[in-house]
């Protein structure tokens, strides 16, 4: 029983990186296209970048903690 | 510098460990070991999760490292009060190996694995206030040190020649550019007109981050003490912005709080909205510590998963252990640099992110005026 | 988990040595170095602003000395052609008073001429009429020896008196 306790924690830590890498990767495909577009505002744009991409991050981080506590 | 240093330390690893491995397998050749050492052997065998997690933990000494059976650590100071309310201060070279002093020893399992605890006569262990300088703490006094012996040296040396204009050089060069860096890429932009008040604040939780980020990526001695990758270091830092949001938040960012501009009813009669906002005000200084602490965490257990498999693979004969060995060490590298990188990105994060919180609770009307004056201005 | 549980220890001790840190680097840390920073930023702006003013201020300069040397050359041509129309009209009034000199004194020496010639003349009629008297007499005395001869004569001046007379009365 705590195999399967463990087992599922581990499942959800993986989801939980699953739908953060995927929300960075959208922040950072966005970013890049946009500064391709106009360099003149890549500066601008990587630091709105880091901003979301570390909210996203604090939401995943916060989902691992949980499923770290349920481990 | 550090990061040559790293390098040789574990081209030292990868120079020792063939020799260990001939060893083994000279004595599983001979087949004329000693019962003894063959079964400590087996006792020995590397449980990776524990060594990750005894660095990774706090701990009552500094261990620096292990030759043979002899363990070389320096002892720390404990600081415990008791239950009957008195104060005890020993070195924690006294509790070695579960042994039990003036009432307290280290607990092996249970809740409390690896704390001081103390023994009450009916047998009960129970948790003592607990104030001593564990490894941790040493390590973030030595890293408080060297941050404050860098920026107080470099402005020294600003205050003494004050009327030299020309640009430093050396050290101070490099802070002045961080600094700059620091300035007009975070905090400037982010904080919004009245930065000066925040700035020093800024500055502080940047470099310190930063510093303690870089020493715990140094191997030896005096440094790598996983500081920033503490949970409750993180928590003072969080605390730390919390407070400067919001002790000089203005009227208008507590009114967006508790009266968001949004439809009434998200406000009335079930304070939805207001709920909302008003959690955020603590996930906020939440996540920016659960991340700095994941974040350094990882770095730490990756390295040290890495340099582990080196050790791990010892038994599985000399040319497996000697490929893998290079798999680590190069991985090793890789991590290392990738660290260094984290160690900048995450302090610059944690700046950046206490920078927008405190420019946010600065918002008001006015200053949007006087930001949009700003603005026009330098677009003249 | 131990790892997700902040020990109060060293909660205690991280507060205290960040308030430290904090307290020594707000103090003397890095206002010292904004403050210098920010001088040195100024320092520069002003440096910058101060050259290009100089730049403005050279360029105006040179633009002033150009005009200053236009000017002059521009003086120049006109004092030299002011110098050559002087020029010009002295020898022009010296000419014309040259000229006239010289008309006045072949005037005069006209005038000198013709009353020399008048004198000259004057005395030769003198003379020639002197000279004629005395030949008159001459011949009068000749001719008026006999007093026939002496009436006839006094009969034709009278008549030449008369014709005269009538002829002025005419």
């Amino acid at each position: 029983m705590e195999t399967l306790g463990i087992l599922g924690a581990t499942f959800a830590a993986a989801i939980a990186v699953l739908g953060a890498a995927f929300g960075i990767s959208k922040i950072g495909k966005a970013t890049m296209e946009a500064s391709a577009r106009q360099p003149e505002v890549a500066d601008k744009l990587r630091t709105t970048m880091i901003i979301a991409a570390a909210l996203i991050e604090g939401v995943a981080l916060f989902a691992v903690a949980v499923c770290f506590m349920a481990l | 510098m550090r990061f040559v240093i790293n390098i040789l330390v574990l081209l030292s690893l990868l120079a020792v460990e063939p020799v260990w491995a001939q060893t083994e397998e000279a004595v599983a050749q001979a087949e004329a070991v000693e019962e003894t050492i063959e079964a400590s052997e087996q006792g020995e065998e590397l449980d990776v999760k524990q060594v990750v997690l005894s660095h990774i933990a706090d701990s009552y000494e500094w261990h620096i490292c292990s030759v043979g059976e002899r363990h070389i650590s320096v002892p720390l100071p404990v600081i415990v009060r008791s239950q009957s309310g008195e104060w005890h201060c020993f070195s924690s070279s006294k509790l070695h190996h579960g042994h039990q002093y003036e009432g307290f020893h280290i607990a092996e399992e249970g809740a409390y694995a690896g704390k001081i605890v103390e023994q009450t006569a009916d047998g009960e262990q129970i948790r003592p206030l607990d104030f001593s300088i564990t490894k941790t703490v040493a390590g973030l006094f030595v890293n408080c040190a060297v941050l404050l012996l860098i920026v107080l040296c470099v402005a020294r040396r600003y205050r003494n020649d004050q009327h030299d204009s020309k640009a430093k050089g050396g050290l101070a060069g490099v802070l002045e550019m961080v600094i700059e860096s620091v300035m007009d890429g975070i905090i400037i932009p982010c904080v919004g007109p009245n930065y000066r008040k925040f700035a020093p604040y800024l500055l502080t939780a940047f470099f310190f981050i930063f510093v303690n980020n870089l020493m715990g990526l140094i191997p030896i001695f005096p440094a790598g003490a996983n500081v920033t990758g503490n949970i409750a270091v993180t928590l003072v830092l969080a605390m730390a912005t919390f407070f400067a949001v919001n002790i000089f938040g203005t009227k208008d960012y507590w009114k967006e709080i508790f009266w968001p501009e949004v439809p009434t009813w998200l406000k009335v009669p079930i304070p939805i909205m207001p709920a909302i906002e008003f959690i955020g005000l603590f996930t906020k200084p939440f996540s920016l510590m659960i991340r700095l602490f994941a974040n350094i965490l990882a770095g730490h257990a990756i390295i040290l998963i890495l340099t582990c498999i080196v050790f791990a693979t010892a038994k599985m004969g000399a040319a497996v252990n000697g490929a893998m060995s290079a798999v680590s060490v190069v991985l090793s590298i890789f991590m290392n640099c990738l660290e260094l990188l984290v160690a900048f990105l995450q302090a610059f994060v944690f700046t950046m992110l206490s920078a927008v919180f405190i420019g946010a609770a600065q918002h008001t009307e006015e200053h949007e005026h006087e930001t949009k004056q700003i603005e026009n201005n330098t677009n003249n | 988990m131990g790892l997700l549980q902040p020990e109060l220890g060293l909660l205690f001790w991280t507060s205290l040595a960040f308030g430290v840190v904090l307290f020594l680097l707000c103090k003397f840390g890095f206002p010292v170095i904004l403050r210098s920073v920010e001088e040195r930023r100024k320092f520069i702006d002003s440096s910058i602003d101060a050259a290009h003013e100089a730049e403005v201020r050279l360029e105006r300069v040179t633009l002033d000395s150009e005009a200053i040397v236009e000017k002059a050359e521009a003086e120049r041509q006109m004092i030299l052609r002011s110098a050559g129309e002087e020029r010009d009209r002295i020898v022009t009034e010296a000419r014309a008073k040259a000229e006239e000199e010289a008309r006045r004194i072949v005037a005069e020496a006209r005038e000198q001429a013709t009353e020399e010639r008048e004198q000259i003349l004057r005395d030769g009629r003198q003379q020639v009429a002197a000279l004629a008297v005395a030949l008159s007499e001459k011949l009068l005395r000749e001719e008026l020896r006999d007093r026939q001869s002496q009436t006839k004569l006094a009969d034709r001046l009278l008549d030449e008196i008369n014709s005269q007379t009538t002829n002025t009365e005419a």
